[in-house]
């Protein structure tokens, strides 16, 4: 009992200490995690700088980034792709009410078969012809 | 290749400048706890390397894929990292066959035939030894007391590992302790100490 309890209290923590160091990583596991970590990378909103030496197929591939980067901005002001969705499918919507007129929309503005009643806050002309 | 963590910048910043495109910041994140979940994978799972390498990618990689939907504040990237490990340990170590049945929390204090395999160790140094009892202990003891007297985590940090409340951390490590303590007992001159007085 007087060993265990010795082995507890003191010898036990020697124990963890001894195990207590960190691991060396070795450069191939580094490696592997890195790479992982550049495979899932989000793409950078911004172009990294080139080189002082430009050739024209660098400028022309950053100016088609640049494109991509500038639509990719459009498209997160605008909510994202589902946003994008919803509105091109309300402007088709809106185009084809406007060209084929259907019926239960002018149902839908004379609904209750209310009286509409008018203001005439300015007399017609024709009035003041008359008193002269 | 020399991985330096001389940076002060803050965990939860290096993720959002990696959720941004910034190509530095997974090399920072990577060097600051590629070693610490490495060595936890290890402890966990016997003193293995190999397999804890392999834990140390897969828990990284779930960290680069969270990375755009990581909110600042709300869980410290080690603490994240350390239950994402606990979670791969235990899924490994139930694919292997367990040398005994016991279930997680219904353990007994020492656990039957310890002392048996104990004594049969032909390794002989401290580290191998306390793996080797570490291994012996149920799950949920062992990543407790893994977690505590290893890797130095408070017991608050260690409820949040395991999703638990302190007041188990603190059972689960005295019981853990009490079952090392007991299982080591009679190994102490092997293991270089002197009898206890």
């Amino acid at each position: 009992m007087r060993t265990e309890l010795s082995m507890q209290d003191k010898d036990l923590d020697d124990l963890f200490a001894a195990a207590r160091d960190v691991p060396v990583v070795s450069d191939g596991v580094m490696a592997r995690v890195l790479a992982d970590a550049q495979l899932h990378q989000p793409r950078a909103m911004v172009v990294p700088a080139q080189g002082p030496t430009q050739g024209p197929s660098q400028s022309q591939s950053q100016s088609q980034s640049q494109s991509q980067t500038l639509w990719r901005r459009i498209l997160a002001a605008i909510g994202g792709g589902p946003a994008l969705a919803g509105l091109s499918a309300a402007a088709l919507a809106g185009v084809w009410i406007g060209f084929a007129q259907p019926g239960q929309v002018s149902d839908l503005l004379l609904v209750g078969n209310t009286t509409t009643e008018t203001l005439d806050v300015f007399p017609a002309f024709d009035d003041f012809v008359i008193e002269g | 290749m020399p991985f330096d963590d001389a940076t002060d910048t803050p965990d939860d910043a290096l993720m959002v400048l990696y959720a941004s495109g910034d190509p530095g910041a997974a090399r920072v994140l990577a060097a600051r706890h590629v070693p610490r979940v490495m060595g936890f994978a290890a402890r966990m799972l016997g003193g293995d390397r190999a397999e804890a390498e392999d834990v140390a990618q897969e828990a990284m990689l779930r960290l680069w894929r969270v990375a755009p939907d990581w909110r600042p504040g709300e869980a410290r990237v080690s603490t994240w990292l350390y239950r994402v490990v606990a979670n791969l340990c235990t899924d490994r170590l139930r694919g292997r066959v367990r040398r005994r049945a016991v279930t997680l929390d219904d353990a007994p204090d020492v656990a039957d035939g310890a002392p048996g395999v104990v004594a049969g160790m032909v390794a002989r140094d401290r580290k191998a030894a306390l793996y080797a009892t570490l291994d012996l202990l149920p799950d949920r003891q062992r990543q407790a007391v893994v977690l505590r007297h290893l890797e130095g985590l408070t017991n608050p940090e260690i409820a949040l590992v395991m999703d638990i409340g302190v007041e188990a951390v603190e059972s689960l490590t005295a019981r853990g302790k009490r079952a090392l303590a007991a299982a080591l007992a009679g190994r102490q001159e092997d293991l270089g100490y002197e009898d206890g007085t």
